[in-house]
């Protein structure tokens, strides 16, 4: 199967068209407020008194952020408290990003006539690149293309017995189509790692994931809490689910049953196509954020029940230029709020699809996604700040 | 579900006496449940005694913290995880 999406330089595929302006504060939001079909990052942390590795991982988002294929051409300040740093100059990030072959401007309050003047000088670039990005035009593309990352969240046991199975399904299809497909959360492996290792690719790729289990389950045991008073979270227990490692072996059918080629650090490129887990935490103002920057082109949360009793409107955009979907299982969830979902399988639970019905369905969805139909989050303007996934202290 | 589990699922909310039947390899096991298991949550297959493993997708998801009988509710009253326990750490292992 093929979708349409805009062929980049680097030979990646997007299925947006966005003009990127990073990293946050007032020169980026001012540009972004002034002109249509531009995006930027809003998120607290910028760098000053992070650790080289946190400003390291928070350079990877901002770069990854601007070699999205969803990205047409990106625009970077030099005004960002963090840009003293090595790791975060606005000319590293500048480099990085136009070596992947689209375009790059700079703009320097000091050069160009302080935070005003670099705000008009980068409206009217801003105004030139979406217009220059318009010209583009989706081409037809093969499934090889497609990039995806995926979460469950508020899991009960719909997610385990139809929601995750679709998104399972959806996973084999585009792995196997010579896609890549990215899944996560370090802690909800616990307990399910040796049914992960046993679909390694290669004996490093076990021992990558027994050492990152373990470095997790070691900063968890070093707290002195119970786990169970932290995870599984509360909507998990009301759902059924007793432990963190019966809510591991759950969440791990989000990755199908594909061979798993490495592990991955937040926000970091896969060198190659396929399965690959990513070291990250289950937020998802984090994970999603952290999956575009990879270079996911469509994400997707599947949903649970527990806990969103009440929530008619699900908002959405943590994944700054990628199409992100609800998708959930559970018809109390999709009942309140299908306004929001873009994907409901509960279809599976009540006898009228099987679990492949349902996950070709919500490949077709993706499919129709990735071509440039919105998802439903993306009628919307309201945008969440991003929580970056930084593990050492400040400073 | 896997053969060596020792809990099932309740896909449809179960009474307490109600009998219910669990696909099992090569036939079904006819058991009652003695309380009432909510959509979602656990039932014991058989008798599960204080400590043992129990048994979810064919994998560990805890042991039981009390004696558990064949037809009750499985979930954290009588289930407790052994992973990434700081509390157990902290009293000086498992």
């Amino acid at each position: 199967m093929s979708f349409l999406g805009y062929i980049r330089p680097d030979g990646s595929v997007g299925t947006r068209n966005h003009v990127l302006v990073i990293p946050q504060g007032i020169i980026a939001k001012s540009v972004c407020d002034f002109v249509a079909g531009t995006k930027t990052i809003l998120t607290a942390d910028h760098g000053s008194g992070r650790t080289a590795n946190d400003r390291e991982q928070i350079a990877r988002v901002l770069i990854g952020l601007g070699r999205s294929p969803n990205v047409a051409s990106v625009i970077v300040h030099a005004a960002s408290p963090g840009a003293g740093y090595p790791e975060l100059r606005a000319e590293r990030l500048v480099d990085e990003i136009a070596a992947s072959g689209k375009r790059v401007e700079i703009l320097d309050p000091a050069k160009d006539g302080g935070t005003y003047g670099a705000i008009l000088k980068g409206i009217q670039l801003a105004r030139r690149m979406v217009h220059e990005a318009s010209r583009s035009r989706r081409e037809k593309v093969e499934d090889e293309h497609l990039c995806l990352g995926v979460k469950c969240g508020y899991s009960d046991t719909t997610s385990g017995i139809a929601g995750n199975p679709a998104v399972g399904y959806l996973y084999d299809k585009v792995v196997a189509a010579g896609g890549t497909a990215l899944f996560g959360e370090t802690t909800e492996i616990i307990g399910a790692e040796q049914a992960l290792i046993r679909r390694a690719a290669r004996p490093e790729v076990a021992e990558a994931i027994l050492r990152t289990v373990t470095v997790q389950e070691d900063r968890a045991k070093a707290t002195g809490l119970d786990i169970r008073t932290v995870n599984p979270v509360p909507s998990n227990i009301k759902g059924g689910i007793s432990s963190l490692e019966e809510k591991s072996l759950g969440a791990i059918h989000k990755a199908g049953t594909a061979p798993i080629q490495g592990v991955l650090k937040y926000a970091e490129r896969p060198t190659r196509k396929g399965l690959y887990f990513v070291d990250n935490w289950m937020g998802h103002l984090s994970i999603f954020a952290g999956y575009a920057a990879a270079g996911a082109n469509v994400v997707l949360f599947q949903l649970g029940g527990g806990g969103v009793a009440g929530r008619t409107l699900l908002e959405g955009s943590p994944s700054v230029v990628v199409p992100f979907l609800w998708a959930t299982a559970n018809p109390r969830t999709y009942a309140a709020a299908t306004d929001s979902i873009d994907f409901y399988s509960g279809t599976v639970i009540e006898g009228s699809e099987t679990p492949e019905e349902a996950g070709e369905r919500l490949y077709r969805t993706v499919i129709d996604v990735a071509s440039g139909t919105l998802s439903l989050s993306e009628t919307l303007y309201y945008t969440e700040p991003i929580d970056l996934y930084l593990q050492e202290p400040r400073f | 579900m896997h053969p060596n589990d020792n809990v099932a699922t309740a896909v449809e909310e179960i009474r307490a006496g109600e009998e219910v039947s669990v696909p099992v390899a090569g036939g079904a096991l006819t058991l009652r449940a003695t309380e009432m298991i909510p959509f979602g949550f656990k039932l014991a297959l058989q008798d599960i005694p204080p400590g043992a493993i129990i048994r979810k997708y064919g994998e560990t998801i805890g042991r039981a913290s009390t004696a558990i009988a064949k037809g009750n509710l499985v979930h954290i009253h009588n289930l407790e995880g052994t992973r990434a326990r700081g509390d157990l750490e902290r009293r000086g292992g498992q």
